[in-house]
């Protein structure tokens, strides 16, 4: 029997880990989350006043919406999706090699471009971090 | 030109994507993602925002085809597409559990749908149950909603001709309601 991608500690711990570094990237961290491409939160941080399934399940619509754009328009391959309004942003990049997605809500305060390049660098930590798993280890406290 | 829109709806693995593409004539929008959930649903992959196809009634007429995700935590687009529909067609996997409860729930979840235009019900895989199961849909429809009025059809959702021939008495319904509310519109005017 296979565990579902949400459930399997691998991607639970790594991600923790690396979403652990986000806010000190990009201050104005409000919410982030990992995803599978189905929209199922793995791991989250911050915001608990926020749906994190909601939130998953809105970003991988997103998500698919922007790669079928880019797919109809003949673009090649979606790199991220930026979601800017008045009072934050969302921004949504794939961790390469896994089915995951980060998404991270970011207020007003943080430049769009900061905020992607945290995220950027966050989905590259986890993709690290998941290259070098050989199994379950204590997180620190 | 004018046009229809038509909403897909029902739970994962009934068939919508299958049937938007078995109908359309264009090449179908889909956003699709990989299923992690092989419990819920044993598909490789699952719609997480909508299908989109298209067709060519006549060349006055075209009814544009939007499937919505099946499972229930995508529902904010289930609102979203159904803004702009004028009626449903319900796909329910006749083999899966409790198919006349989940139908039901269905049409009740899109009863505005049925207000609007009307809906129709494909059970799929239903050479895989007992033929009753259809009376039974039909008597719990009754039951349940006794002032409303569904057609219910078998179908193979892989059939340009069996889902044309859903989507065409949808169409038909939605025409006939358009029709009544302009002639009631018309009527309550001359009145005053």
């Amino acid at each position: 029997m296979t565990i579902a991608t949400h459930l399997d500690p691998k991607y639970i711990s790594r991600g923790e880990l690396a979403l652990s570094g986000l806010k000190d990237l990009a201050p104005s961290l409000s919410f982030a989350t990992f995803l599978t491409e189905d929209g199922f939160s793995v791991v989250s941080i911050a915001g608990a006043a926020l749906d994190s399934n909601r939130f998953a399940s809105m970003a991988s619509s997103t998500q698919a919406l922007a790669d079928a754009v880019a797919r109809e328009l003949k673009l090649g391959d979606n790199e991220f999706v930026i979601v800017a309004a008045e009072q934050g942003h969302v921004v949504q990049v794939r961790v390469e090699g896994h089915p995951l997605i980060l998404a991270a809500l970011f207020t007003d305060k943080e430049t769009i471009g900061k905020s992607l390049a945290a995220a950027r660098r966050t989905a590259r930590r986890l993709n690290v971090f998941l290259s070098a798993y050989t199994g379950p280890i204590d997180l620190p406290e | 030109m004018s046009e229809h829109v038509i909403l897909f709806v029902g739970p994962m693995g009934a068939g919508k994507t299958t049937a938007i593409r078995a109908l359309s004539e264009i090449e179908v929008v889909s956003t699709e993602a990989a299923n992690s959930d092989r419990d819920a649903s044993d598909k490789p992959t699952t719609t997480v925002a909508l299908d989109y196809g298209e067709i060519n009634v006549n060349a006055a007429e075209k009814v544009r085809l939007y499937g919505v995700p099946g499972q229930k935590r995508f529902d904010f687009m289930w609102s979203i597409l159904a803004e702009r529909a004028e009626g449903a067609l319900l796909l329910v996997n006749a083999d899966a559990e409790n198919p006349v409860e989940t139908a039901i729930e269905y049409v009740k979840e899109f009863y505005a749908l049925y207000e609007r235009g009307g809906i129709v019900i494909g059970l799929t895989r239903a050479d895989l149950v007992p033929e009753s199961l259809i009376e039974e849909y039909a008597n719990a429809l009754a039951d349940e909603m006794p002032d409303v009025l569904i057609p219910v059809f078998t179908a193979d959702a892989r059939s340009n001709a069996d889902m044309t021939v859903l989507l065409m008495t949808l169409v038909a319904n939605v025409e006939l309601k358009q029709a009544v509310m302009a002639s009631r519109a018309l009527s309550s005017g001359r009145a005053r």
